[in-house]
């Protein structure tokens, strides 16, 4: 049966309650202030363990370097800049969880996000429930497209830029008969998609798209399904199953057969020296080339010093690893943008968020140590980075640049398909 | 469309023979210790690994044969002493205590070996056509190498004293122990050859694969469903399902998508433990 409330229980839950609900007022108003005049914190979601972790080594390293030049040039509008970084595991649901720790525990403020697609897209509403924005580094186009919000953004390419940029070229160079493979989860498949439709817009055929789950180790069964009269080959793999794949087809002679083209995560922190010869002859799509001499400036060679890397294979001075130079840029540079974004907002606190969102909506970056990628704009509709891009071709160990596509055919060929500016904050 | 059946047939039997190996060593520490082996999978891979580190040292691919399984049968050796003994007839914590095993194992390589995946030469290159493909020389080679090392194992198993322990202690350890088979050593030397079978399998296995820290994720579903399907702790048993599994495998994908081709190999693992339990091969083998 139920307690029956007396008058004066009743009096003390209310006193309870008014304290609490007064002390946790107290608490927010601290929390405001402080945001207002101590240091802003710039959460990293990053890769350390689990699948991409040779990856998330990069992210971590080049957002510790960012964090340390701006505080050491003053900080943000005069407040100093902590950085939070929580691992996701490379695991979508430990991702989602370490988010909100990132923000509801840590008090982040802006999240720079995760390179693995899985991650981002899980990450991607919560961000927005919290209202606060995200840097994807991954490259599956639904961050900043079909489940894109107004806190989702991108400085670098997605599956859907880098189709645009570079297939109309490619179809012209290599041939029109194409077959797509590609590791089957969200970045796989999108890549796959976006590709199919600028094949085919370049007057190209896709034969056949091969899916392969992501536990493969024996490519035999699925290298079986390519058709011979394939000219080019676009495989889409990340990581161990795209050594895997370069070995087993390398071995089965299909690079003498056709061509091959993939975006950059499939040579990403991997040496095409430390693979053997397996990608020798390959084109990669880079948005960031791994040799200095391709976009040679100051700007560039000091970020490759900063960071840690050699000026040919972007690999660490003194050491083995190799940064996965075409996506860990991002976690640099989206950390200046913000810085710009804020600054030019006025932001204090949380509250002002809505004034960075608008600053941010088609920005415009200079090439600079801030921004040694070069010269891009954050598009103000769809928040993606329109970026100059690059083609290379593993030769003699190397990446070697053959074609440059500037950021103006980039938007060019990337028609608006989203508009996130129009949503609410 | 037949040449595909029978390429795809055919490489699933290789694939099969090689997977054999690592499955087979998942069926020895099961069938004498009860444990179910949830590391196992990174036992093949610390065998990739030793092997890698094997060639870079030597320049030879060939001493990684012979280093991958000792040094595996002494890593295993060790494991049974401090990890495995201690909850020794508790096979509920053993899914717990070879859990953490595997993410010490996965971390320790991680940070010594790093998390870039990296290739391996094989040392017999070029290819010979073969249903409409350049099929690689050396996947016959590794099928040849695994099937010698599985006769080698059971000739092991039947003519050698520690062989005809590991039988007597798995059959009935009281009396084994009243006979005076030092069981406890039998145990240790046991875990050592299930790690050496599994590194052994990754040493051939690392050139058509890759060599990477989470490399021995994936192939654990694999070899799991192989024990079940031949027959809990039924050695021949593991071996005849593995090379059944790839070879179905192997078919289905010749007509179906890959991921079918998975879907019935599970249907298949359903079907035996609703069953028959024992094992498919129950009755057949020793």
């Amino acid at each position: 049966m139920a307690k029956k409330l007396s008058r004066r229980s009743f009096l003390e839950c209310a006193l309870a309650g008014g304290a609490a609900a007064g002390t946790a007022n107290l608490t927010i108003m601290r929390d405001a202030f402080a945001q207002a005049s101590g240091p802003i914190v710039i959460g990293h979601h990053c890769d350390l363990t689990g699948a991409i972790s040779s990856w998330g080594f990069w992210h971590d390293k080049a957002a510790k370097a960012a964090v340390d030049l701006i505080n050491q040039g003053g900080g943000i509008a005069g407040r100093k800049l902590e950085l939070a970084t929580e691992d996701t595991e490379s695991n979508p649901a430990s991702g989602a969880r370490k988010l909100r720790n990132l923000i509801q525990r840590t008090n982040a403020e802006f999240i720079v996000g995760s390179v693995h697609s899985g991650v981002m897209l899980s990450s991607i509403p919560i961000a927005t429930e919290l209202k606060t924005i995200y840097f994807s580094t991954g490259e599956a186009t639904e961050a900043t497209g079909s489940k894109g919000t107004r806190f989702s953004f991108r400085t670098g390419t997605d599956t859907y830029s880098i189709a645009a940029a570079s297939l109309p070229w490619c179809v012209e160079s290599f041939g029109k008969v194409w077959t797509i493979i590609y590791a089957d989860y969200a970045w796989g498949q999108s890549t796959a998609q976006e590709s199919k439709v600028y094949i085919e817009r370049a007057g190209g055929k896709v034969l056949n798209a091969i899916p392969v789950p992501l536990d493969a180790k024996d490519f035999v069964p699925y290298l079986a399904q390519i058709s011979a009269d394939t000219e080019v080959l676009l495989p889409a793999f990340i990581g161990s199953l795209s050594v895997a794949f370069y070995t087993q087809a390398k071995s089965m002679g299909l690079d003498k057969k056709m061509k091959m083209y993939s975006s950059s995560a499939s040579i990403e922190a991997i040496a095409p020296d430390d693979i053997q010869g397996a990608a020798e002859g390959v084109y990669f799509f880079e948005n960031f080339p791994r040799q200095l001499k391709a976009k040679d400036d100051g700007f560039h060679k000091q970020f490759n010093k900063l960071v840690g890397i050699d000026d040919v294979d972007a690999r660490e001075v003194g050491g083995q690893r190799v940064m996965d130079k075409s996506h860990g840029w991002q976690a640099w540079e989206d950390i200046f943008a913000l810085k710009q974004a804020i600054e030019a907002s006025g932001y204090k606190t949380r509250k002002d968020v809505e004034g960075v969102i608008q600053a941010l909506e088609g920005m415009q970056m200079t090439n600079s140590l801030a921004h040694p990628q070069g010269d891009k704009i954050i598009r103000k509709q769809d928040h993606v980075g329109i970026i100059d891009c690059y083609i290379s071709r593993v030769e003699n160990g190397k990446l070697e640049v053959k074609k440059r596509i500037p950021k103006e055919e980039l938007a060019q060929n990337m028609p608006l398909r989203h508009n996130l500016s129009e949503m609410p904050v | 469309m037949r040449d595909t059946v029978l390429l795809l047939a055919m490489n699933g039997l290789i694939w099969g023979l090689i997977i054999a190996l690592i499955a087979l060593g998942l069926s020895v520490i099961f069938g004498l210790l009860d444990i179910i082996n949830i590391a196992h999978g990174d036992f093949f891979m610390v065998g990739t690994v030793l092997a890698w580190f094997s060639l870079s040292a030597t320049g030879n691919f060939w001493i990684g044969f012979i280093v991958a399984p000792v040094i595996g049968f002494v890593i295993g050796a060790i494991i049974q002493r401090l990890v495995i003994q201690p909850i020794h007839g508790a096979a509920a914590l053993s899914i717990v205590a070879t859990f953490g095993l595997s993410l010490i194992l996965q971390e320790t390589v991680r940070i010594t070996f790093g998390a870039t995946p990296r290739r391996m030469l094989a040392p017999i290159q070029g290819t010979v056509p073969l249903f409409g493909i350049d099929y690689e020389i050396y996947r016959l080679f590794a099928a040849g190498i695994a099937l010698v090392a599985l006769a080698g194992f059971f000739l092991f198993l039947q003519h050698t004293k520690l062989g005809i322990w590991m039988r007597a202690v798995r059959h009935d350890r009281e009396t084994a122990v009243a006979m005076g088979i030092p069981a406890q050593r039998v145990y240790v030397m046991t875990f050592g050859v299930g790690f050496a079978l599994a590194a052994f399998g990754g040493a051939v296995a690392a050139p058509i694969t890759t060599v990477d820290f989470r490399g021995g994720v994936d192939v654990l579903p694999f070899c799991f469903m192989a024990v079940i399907i031949g027959g809990l702790g039924n050695l021949a048993g593991t071996v005849a399902a593995a090379v059944l599994l790839a070879f179905l495998e192997g078919l289905v994908q010749s007509v179906a998508d890959p991921t079918v081709a998975r879907i019935s190999s599970l249907v298949l693992m359903s079907a035996v433990l609703l069953l028959r339990p024992q094992g498919l091969f129950k009755g057949f083998t020793r």
